[in-house]
């Protein structure tokens, strides 16, 4: 009995061991996989150059500089709103209240869309309702943003990360003490006050770290941009809210799906991914640096 | 002397649970009331209501009234952040805020945004609250490297930056080592020459040291007030005398 005990202890604890080891080994095999294919054919012709002879030679800068636009401009619609939303939530609304519960289930159910979804809605809503309004409102009818462009990619793809960025920060938010908050309102701290001189200092490398991570999660959707925006290949950058642009992920689909010659364009692939991937873990450390450094920054005070 | 506060059939509740019933007290001018009683007895919830801190909480409640100098404290038209500045608060725990010791001073001019000589005060505060020998030189270090003692010397300090006009101490001193005690409650004497002083405590003992006159909750009830002499050595109720001797807590 007691070997039978000790043995079902041994098993468990090699089958969680085992559990463990296959998510480092996946993680191992794809990277390894990527670098080093990817490797050989980066260089910095490939990351400055424009593609050429039908995505079978040549670079992709015209994807990084399309991503990094796309995501910027994607941070500045998510992360305002998202920080706001998640500010009133957790520091004005009465907790028991309808409108913060409507607003939880809504974040709720936004975050279980799938991606596809977001892309149709951004198609239907945001450029044949908002923009196609616009057109006929501010430009006689002329096509302007009735159209698939940066902008409306950006902005679906904003309301596709707004759930992770409000959780996020509110999960910052939560972590400030509430004595810290007691403190402050017993030394005669408007709400306000409260916010700007305590929870906010206390929470913002949390807020920060959060967005970021959420912004590098969407910055890799491919879907919801298929139909809001991302071009096949374009001879231009995009430097006009109403551009079409390429990005990364699309263009790996594109890449994938697409090319005249599959042997020619595997090695392009395998770079692309890696730059892509190598993008990725950049922002991701970059959440984590600041972290640290904020952590830092209050500890030494 | 005169009473700076009174309550005067005051009750609470936190949602339906009562936590305090027809507390009818009041605080002298210049004096230390201390307010003792076992653990639920209401005598944070009633120190709490004095500055409205608990109407933060979601359903709590009030009747009866509370009089600052002569105003309802309860009334609608009262400013709440001018009267938490009147009515200075130090918690239980300490809780430095991260930052500087200067930083943790400023607080309350921060927020108040008062333009009087802010160096004065902090010394003055400091120096009032017994820390500032120990921190004259290190003003701009975190307020964590401080000791446990030395941190709820400097919230008292910074309660005391708002130059209020009463002092509401919770359990000041409860995880305090003798030595940090002693110098919270010289501290607290000292400053009974300039302003009110309402001390909870859990300690019994230290009521009777510091206290001029000793108010004894117990379920949400005041049981008896009078000097802190009497309450001591001739209470008029069993249940004091039962507490105070130390047979129930």
């Amino acid at each position: 009995m007691r070997r039978w005990i000790k043995f079902v202890g041994l098993a468990f604890t090699s089958l969680t061991g085992l559990a463990c080891l296959i998510i480092v080994a996946m993680l191992a095999i794809i990277l390894g996989n990527i670098a080093v294919h990817g490797w050989p054919r980066l260089s910095w012709e490939f990351i400055t150059g424009q593609p050429r002879a039908g995505m079978t030679a040549g670079g992709i800068f015209p994807a990084i500089f399309g991503t990094a636009a796309l995501v910027l401009l994607m941070t500045l619609a998510v992360v305002p709103l998202g920080v706001a939303a998640a500010i009133y939530l957790h520091e004005y609304a009465w907790q028991g209240s309808k409108l913060v519960h409507v607003v939880r289930l809504a974040l709720a159910n936004l975050a279980g869309v799938p991606a596809i979804v977001f892309g149709l809605f951004g198609l239907g809503f945001c450029i044949k309702f908002v923009g196609a309004g616009m057109d006929r409102a501010f430009f006689g009818g002329a096509l302007a943003f009735g159209q698939p462009c940066i902008l409306w990619a950006a902005l679906t793809l904003a309301v596709l990360t707004l759930p992770t960025v409000v959780v996020a920060t509110e999960e910052a938010l939560r972590a400030v003490p509430r004595s810290y908050r007691e403190v402050a309102y017993a030394a005669g701290a408007t709400r306000w006050q409260v916010v700007r001189y305590v929870v906010l200092p206390q929470s913002v490398s949390g807020i920060l770290t959060g967005t970021i991570l959420a912004v590098s999660r969407g910055a890799g959707e491919v879907a919801p941009i298929m139909f809001t925006g991302a071009a096949y290949y374009l001879p231009y950058l995009p430097v006009k809210l109403n551009d079409q642009f390429m990005e990364l992920g699309y263009h790996i689909y594109v890449l994938t799906t697409q090319s005249p010659d599959v042997e020619a364009t595997k090695p392009i692939l395998y770079a692309t991914v890696f730059v892509l991937l190598v993008l990725t873990f950049a922002l991701n450390l970059t959440a984590v640096l600041i972290r640290s450094r904020i952590r830092r920054r209050l500890r030494a005070g | 002397m005169s009473a700076i506060l009174e309550a005067r059939d005051f009750s609470a509740w936190y949602r339906d649970h009562p936590a305090l019933c027809d507390i009818t007290l009041e605080a002298l001018d210049h004096e230390i009331l201390g307010i003792i009683g076992p653990a639920s007895s209401g005598k944070t919830t009633f120190l709490r209501s004095l500055n409205r801190l608990n109407a933060l909480l979601s359903g709590f409640r009030v009747e009866g009234t509370i009089r600052f100098r002569g105003v309802d404290i309860y009334r609608e038209d009262v400013d709440v952040a001018v009267l938490r500045r009147k009515l200075g608060m130090v918690f239980a725990v300490p809780v430095p805020l991260p930052g500087s010791i200067y930083e943790n001073l400023l607080l309350g001019p921060r927020l108040n945004k008062t333009k009087t000589d802010t160096d004065a005060l902090v010394e003055k505060s400091l120096r009032a609250a017994y820390l500032w020998e120990e921190v004259k030189d290190r003003l701009p270090q975190s307020a964590f490297a401080l000791s446990g003692g030395q941190q709820q010397r400097l919230c008292l300090a910074r309660t005391l930056m708002l130059e209020p006009e009463v002092l509401l101490l919770d359990e000041p001193c409860s995880g305090l080592d003798p030595i940090s005690t002693a110098k919270i409650e010289e501290a607290l004497v000292e400053l009974k020459r300039e302003l009110t002083i309402i001390l909870v405590t859990n300690n019994v003992m230290q009521a009777s040291r510091v206290a001029d006159r000793t108010a004894f909750f117990l379920q949400g009830r005041l049981i008896e007030c009078g000097a802190t002499q009497q309450i001591f050595v001739n209470p008029r109720e069993q249940e004091t005398h039962e507490y105070v001797s130390g047979r129930f807590g």
